[in-house]
């Protein structure tokens, strides 16, 4: 004890003390998420303030006087007159695979109840997006196991593929079911051993979304066994506009460790309308003069600067990605508003949802014509390549000509051939939601599409028909799938062997019963 | 006249009464004298800004002092030679007790505060914990 005494005394008389500096000033004013403050004449743009209460800010606004804060976390504890002081700190989240599984808020901290999050690296939220050099050009595949976006609009490894449409045209399905299908993949490649693989690391944000839908998006990945795989960043409708504004950053900060680190991830923002709509009120309480809808000048620059950050870093920088799938809502169909125009500009092609073809029972309902993927074709499969060449001219063909056959009758053979190509592709591309197809199977299934061997069943039959072979093609002919997913090209070799299974199946398939 | 063109001509008057870096304060009074006079509608808007101004200014060109116990004249002397070699000339000091600080001294100079009182090496310490 004396010991202790006289340890104790020593470190007391030795102890000497600095008097800290910091950088304070008064809240002035407070309202709509953010305060006002005179004074804090050191602060930085994009730093944390400390407002006391434990409540932090960040500093958007810097002026000659005073510093326009957007208050993170519940301001009505806050007064005026209060004293807000500098950190030194610009506003970070938790990253890494401890995320993984997880639901968390705009700042990273967990709210599924599932205790705290086990990160020790924190990445600021605003961050430069990677340079030239860094960069490298597409070259993986995302097989996002939806048939028409694979074999027509095929998105790779660092792209920016905008999904694009009005309200429930199943825009956020697509996601979802781009999700489940890397989290197969992923365990698949797992299970197999195959340490070529690169998984896909998927993050969520949902921004401005209701608390239900949120909740649903989850269940599903839950069931699908996909959430092991995935990080979601909720700030739904209840949260301040604050919150929803910074959330898509902090979701491209997690997607960007992945990417740092030597591996690849998949961001889908849902949806950046909204994500505009909260930063124009944030603009507008801090007194940012506003432009065309009332959306302040630099919204291009805020969704350029959130889009830019996707990409395909080269091998020497670690040769990791950060695919987007930003999701607009259009009104009545309108890409000519001024979020979309922004948008489609950034991106690297779109997927357009068409309300129409939603309701005529084509769903996923991708309208063929106004999709596009600038920059996906170098990494799309060669196999697929080989089916799917033809497929989108096809289309294109059969729905001038099916809008034309509706006032006439009667048309020359070539032309009911084409048309009723038409129609079978189209059922072919009918797929229910969540249940992505593997790509081997795709291909498969187009390679019997393209060589006629559907031409013969009623086209109400198609889906059936399709059915089958792919049954037919898991449960037997698991070897020639795996032999098309190992050589990622269809030899002379594959293709006859892939004959020779459809003809079996189609032994099969006419003397089965009609349903 | 909005608000944003109040602030504007409150700062100009401002610059007005700012000489050699330092307000001017004879200047200031004849500026709220002859504005306050004037009787136009944007009046107190104007002199509402001016007079923000004019206090961010003192505050920026005042130390405040705060001590728990009154300080010896030779510290306060120390202290003030100080504070002048950081900020310039022109810099006042107001000196004022605050038993709440438990010990040591805390000094404001406008948004910068030097604090080496007892209260802020408790709170510190509290915030490890």
């Amino acid at each position: 004890m004396a010991n202790l005494l006289e340890e104790l005394e020593a470190q007391i008389t030795g102890a000497k003390r600095t008097a800290g500096w910091q950088n304070v000033g008064v809240i002035r004013e407070i309202g709509d998420g953010v305060a006002k403050i005179d004074g804090l004449t050191d602060a930085m743009l994009n730093e944390m303030i400390d407002l006391g209460h434990g409540i932090t800010g960040l500093a958007l606004n810097l002026e000659e006087t005073e510093v326009g804060v957007i208050i993170l976390g519940d301001y009505t504890k806050l007064e005026e007159g209060g004293e807000a002081h500098t950190t030194g700190k610009l506003l970070q989240v938790p990253v890494g695979k401890g995320l993984l599984g997880r639901v968390v808020n705009t700042l990273g901290e967990p709210i599924d109840g599932k205790g705290p999050i086990k990160s020790d690296v924190a990445y600021p939220v605003e961050k430069l997006a990677p340079g030239i050099i860094r960069r490298q050009s597409v070259n993986q595949p995302v097989q996002t196991g939806i048939m028409p976006i694979d074999a027509m609009i095929p998105i790779g490894r660092g792209q920016r593929e905008l999904i694009i449409g009005d309200r429930s045209t199943g825009k956020t399905t697509i996601c979802i079911d781009t999700i489940i299908s890397q989290a197969r993949l992923n365990r698949a490649a797992a299970a197999a051993g195959d340490k070529d693989y690169r998984p896909l690391y998927c993050i969520y944000v949902a921004i401005g979304q209701k608390q239900s839908t949120v909740a649903r998006v989850i269940s599903v990945l839950e069931e699908a066994g996909a959430m092991p795989y995935t990080i979601i960043v909720a700030s739904p409708a209840s949260d301040s506009a604050t919150n929803q504004y910074l959330a898509p950053f902090a979701g491209a900060a997690m997607s960007e460790w992945f990417m740092d680190n030597g591996m690849d991830a998949l961001i889908v923002y849902d949806d950046l309308s909204k994500h505009a709509v909260a930063y124009r009120q944030v603009s507008l309480v801090l007194k940012r003069p506003s432009g065309r809808e009332a959306f302040p000048g630099d919204v291009f620059y805020l969704h350029s600067r959130l889009l830019e950050r996707a990409a395909r870093v080269g091998e020497k920088y670690g040769n990791g990605s950060v695919t987007a799938l930003p999701i607009i809502e259009t009104q009545a169909g309108d890409v000519s508003a001024y979020i979309p125009t922004n948008v489609i500009s950034i991106t690297d092609g779109q997927i357009y949802l068409e309300s129409d073809l939603f309701y005529q029972g084509v769903r996923p309902a991708i309208s063929v014509g106004l999709s596009v993927s600038r920059v996906g074709s170098a990494a799309q499969l060669k196999a697929m390549k080989q089916v799917a060449g033809q497929l989108k001219g096809d289309l294109a063909q059969f729905r001038e000509l099916a809008a034309f056959a509706q006032f006439g009758s009667d048309l020359d053979a070539k032309t009911q051939a084409q048309i009723d190509r038409g129609k079978r592709i189209m059922e072919v591309f009918k797929q229910p939601q969540y249940d992505p197809i593997p790509v081997e199977v795709q291909v498969a299934v187009l390679w019997a599409v393209q060589n006629g061997y559907v031409d013969q069943t009623p086209v109400e039959r198609v889906k059936e028909y399709q059915t089958k072979l792919m049954d037919f093609l898991s449960m037997r002919k698991g070897q020639l799938l795996a032999g098309i997913g190992k050589e990622k090209t269809l030899s002379d070799a594959l293709k006859a062997e892939l004959k020779a299974a459809i003809e079996e199946f189609a032994q099969m398939w006419q003397g089965a019963p009609a349903r | 006249m909005s608000t944003k063109k109040a602030q504007q001509q409150a700062k100009q008057l401002f610059r007005l009464c700012v000489v050699n870096d330092l307000l001017d304060q004879n200047r200031a009074r004849q500026v709220v004298q002859h504005v306050s006079h004037a009787g136009y509608r944007a009046c107190p808007a104007i002199l509402g800004h001016f007079l923000r101004l004019v206090k961010l200014d003192c505050a920026r060109h005042t130390a405040n002092i705060e001590s728990a116990t009154p300080l010896p004249a030779d510290l306060l002397v120390a202290i003030q030679g100080g504070m002048a070699r950081r900020y310039g000339p022109g810099l006042t000091t107001a000196v004022a007790l605050s038993p709440s600080l438990i010990g040591g001294v805390r000094i404001q100079v406008g948004s910068d505060v030097y604090d080496g009182s007892v209260r802020a090496g408790l709170a510190a310490l509290e915030r490890t914990f």
